[in-house]
Parts: C-alpha cells; structure tokens; sequence
C-alpha cells in the first residue's frame, strides 16, 4: 500500500534569501531557491504531458504568496500571476534539495 | 512472575504500528476497552474502517508485541471499527455533519463505466459493514436507478420540523439520483442556475442519517457539477475511473488538474475493462490494452486500487438491476470490487489521518 504523505508544519518564504524553508513533521528541514521551485512546477501548463517531470527554466522568479490547499497541498503564485502549480506535500518532500535527500534521488 | 500492568502493556503496542497510517496504535487511540486482570490481558483494536485490509497484520503485531512479556498468560484481541471522517476542501459549508466521508467517483470523460464501479463500490463498502449511501449525481444520464433496480419518486418525510426526501433503499443502501424525479424519457436540458439548484437539493434535502461513505456518481468531465459540489460539500477525495489505453493519461491529466483546481484530493484511479476472459477459450483478452491508468497513477503518484475486467455479465445484471456483488458474491470479479472497496476506505483513512494532522501547517514570510 501507499506510504502516508510527509506533512510539512511550518512554510516559511524567507524574502531577502530567495527561498522557501520547509520544516517536517519530523523535524527535517529543506531550503528551496524560488528559482528551484518555479522550475519544477507541476501544473500542466508547464510539464505537458510528458511522463518525465522537467526543469522549467523561468529567469528572475519571485514568490507572492503562498496558501494552503485542503489538507494535502501547497500552491504558490508567482509575481507574474502564474498560480496553477499545485505542490502536494509528497511531491514537494521528493524536490528537497539538501544534501541528504538528495543522495537518496530517484526522480 | 512478575505482574503485568496497563502501563507496561500500552507501552509494548506502542511498537505496533498501523502499516497505512504509519504511526503507533497507541497513539492513534485505536486501543479500547483495555483490561488487565492478574495475567489476563483483554482489548479491542478501534480500526479506522471495517473494511481494513490490515486487519490481520495488525492482529499479528499486537501478538507479538505482547506475548513476550512477562506475566502475560491469557491474552484477548478484539476487532472493532469506527470510521472517521476525512472531508477537506475549499467548501466553506457543509451540507451533510451527518456523513463521515464523501467520496466522488469521476472521470474525465464519459463512458469509462463510472456508474458500475461506483455502484459496486458502495455495494462492497456495505458488505464489509460500513454504513454506505450512492448519490448519482449524473445529471445528464443517470443511470444508478437501472443499475440498482430502483424507480419512482422518494417519499417526502418530516425530520426535526423540516421536509426531507427519504431516499429509497436498494439492496440494503440508501439510494438517490435525480433520476427519480424524471420520466424515463425525458432529458435534462438544464442552464447551469437550474442544475446548481436541483444539486443542492439532491445534497441537502435527503435524509441520509449517519453514514460512514457516500458514494457519489459523477456526471463525465470536468465543469459546473464538479464545482458545485466542491463549493458546497465537505468532500474527502476522489476515486478517478480510466480505461487501459495510452489516452487514459490525458484524462486522468484532465480530472486531475480539475481536483487539484477545487482543492479536492484524489485518492485512488482504478482501471476499467481492463481484459476480458473468454468463456470460450478461456484466454484473456487485452482489448484496449492494458496498464494505462496504472501508468498514469504512477506518474501522478496516485494510489493504483486495482483492475476490473470486462465481463458480460457485471454488464448483463447492472442491466437488470442487481449489482454484480449481490448477484454473484463470490465471483473474481466480485472478488475485486470488495479488494478495491478495502483499499479505498483505507486511503480515506491515510486521507483523514492527513487532514488532521495537516490542520497545524504554519505558513509564514519573514
């Protein structure tokens, strides 16, 4: 069966850094550059309808605000009004950028 | 000998974990009734769904975890099931307290075979002894009164003061569509006003009672009803209906995108038609070929429930008003509804463990 989701308790946008930290429910704690996360957005819009996952590269992406969708997800919206990228808590726990998560990658 | 306490028993089923929701039982509150006299040791396991596919494993566990200690001579496991409820979402009311969890079964297109699956569901959700409704929310064809072999226009009762539409029991569930309320000929030929209203009374004027699921048909695609429904219930998931060709990727993008938009998560795709079985040959048959939605579940990270073949006679009795379940229980087929109806219900406890927990998230900019 599926493993439960990771929950993030605390999303913090750290302005004058460029990045989001995330801190888990077990205490693990990710950087992301807002670069990074942009990139990685997984609406439809950007990724199509490929079976792999891409890197979209968008220069200078600065982060407006960030909510909280239902219970199992993150949306961010970006300066430029794009909003349709849908994070949920798995897929934003497998983009963890630090060093240990990333030892252990298979995306 | 030494003697055994409460303290020393709650704290050796800590190590018992539930396999889906991945924490401790003990914590999770799902020990009851505990009781502890001289060497006898006696509790109750509180299941999240009685439909449980961990039931066993969990039974192994707490037998393990206890006969090795000390003093324990006698030892009694109960099973007992409380279904919570695990409604999320953007909906800012909710028109049914009385329901634990909504569940919408969709897809995104038509002719997937969403009306038989979601029938089935709740016939095998029922049968593992959960208290279950079906609401075919189908506007534009309903067909759940074919299916379970119900017509005609549901009695108007009075609860607390207020008119409510009984809704009438089809093999041992509580039913309702919008079909009921039409002749079998006629078409709904709405503007979406007239079709938000006619939801919202097939939402908050029946009388369902306490249910643990509702299983709710969905009309094909993804506009105005979806919406409505998101707005105006507190939904618990989605279950995504596809067929095993390559285009059932693009659907289950379509319905996905739709969920993602209306704050509804989804928790399981399964895979109609996906063989058949000759009865003459015996051979299977991969009409539309095979492992399409279990492809798209992988790449969305959506839990795969399972795979239903096509057999002429799920299509033979949903004609004639028996669910496949009723009709032929122990069937493959019947076999794997009840499979499936087990793995959703337990996602929808993954799901309300989640939304629980979720509650505490902190967004903050500094």
């Amino acid at each position: 069966m599926i493993m439960a989701s990771p929950i993030p308790v605390e999303i913090n946008h750290r302005k004058e850094k460029g990045v989001v930290r995330v801190t888990w429910e077990d205490g693990h704690v990710g950087e992301y550059g807002c670069g990074y996360l942009r990139g990685y957005c997984p609406c439809a819009l950007c990724q199509g309808h490929g079976a792999k996952i891409k890197f979209v590269e968008v220069p200078d992406a600065k982060l407006a605000e960030i909510s909280a969708v239902g219970n199992y997800a993150i949306q961010f919206t970006w300066q430029d009004g794009h909003n349709t990228g849908i994070y949920t808590f798995d897929y934003l726990k497998s983009l963890c950028p630090c060093p240990e998560c990333n030892r252990s990658k298979d995306r | 000998m030494g003697t055994v306490t409460r303290d020393v028993v709650l704290e050796a089923l800590k190590k018992v974990q539930d396999p889906e929701l991945q924490r401790d039982i003990v914590s999770l509150g799902m020990v009851k009734n505990l009781e502890v006299t001289g060497g006898k040791v006696a509790f109750t396991v509180e299941l999240t769904t009685p439909a449980c596919p961990l039931r066993e494993r969990i039974q192994e566990d707490c037998q393990k975890a206890l006969v090795g200690l000390n003093g324990v001579t006698d030892l009694q496991i109960s099973f007992g099931a409380q279904v919570r409820g695990s409604k999320t979402g953007a909906g800012q009311t909710d028109l049914l307290p009385s329901v634990k969890n909504v569940i919408l079964v969709a897809a995104g297109k038509g002719g997937v075979g969403k009306s038989t699956v979601a029938a089935n569901l709740a016939v095998a959700l029922k049968m593992h002894g959960a208290a279950t409704g079906l609401l075919d929310a189908d506007i534009y064809g309903p067909s759940i009164p074919i299916i379970m072999g119900v017509k005609g226009e549901p009695k108007k009762i009075e609860v607390n003061g207020e008119f409510k539409l009984e809704p009438p029991t089809a093999h041992n569930l509580p039913v309702m569509s919008i079909g009921f309320f039409l002749e079998p000929d006629q078409a709904v030929i709405w503007r979406g006003p007239m079709l938000g209203k006619a939801l919202h009374q097939l939402m908050a004027d029946v009388h369902w009672g306490d249910l643990d699921y509702l299983v709710v048909d969905m009309p094909p695609g993804t506009g105005d009803v979806q919406i409505t429904f998101s707005q105006q219930l507190k939904v618990s998931g989605a279950l995504l209906v596809a067929t095993p060709q390559d285009v059932a990727l693009a659907d289950v993008v379509r319905a996905k995108s739709m969920f993602d938009k209306v704050m509804i998560p989804i928790v399981g795709i399964v895979e109609n038609m996906s063989y058949f079985i000759c009865d003459g040959c015996g051979k299977k048959h991969e009409i539309f070929s095979r492992g399409g939605a279990e492809r798209a579940a992988k790449r969305f990270k959506i839990p795969f429930l399972g795979e239903i073949p096509i057999t002429s006679s799920i299509r033979e009795w949903g004609d004639k008003g028996v669910p496949i379940l009723v009709r032929e229980p122990q069937s493959e087929i019947s076999r794997t509804f009840l499979e499936i109806a087990s793995r959703l219900a337990g996602q929808l406890s993954v799901v309300s463990e989640i939304a629980r927990r979720a509650q505490s998230l902190k967004i903050i900019s500094s």
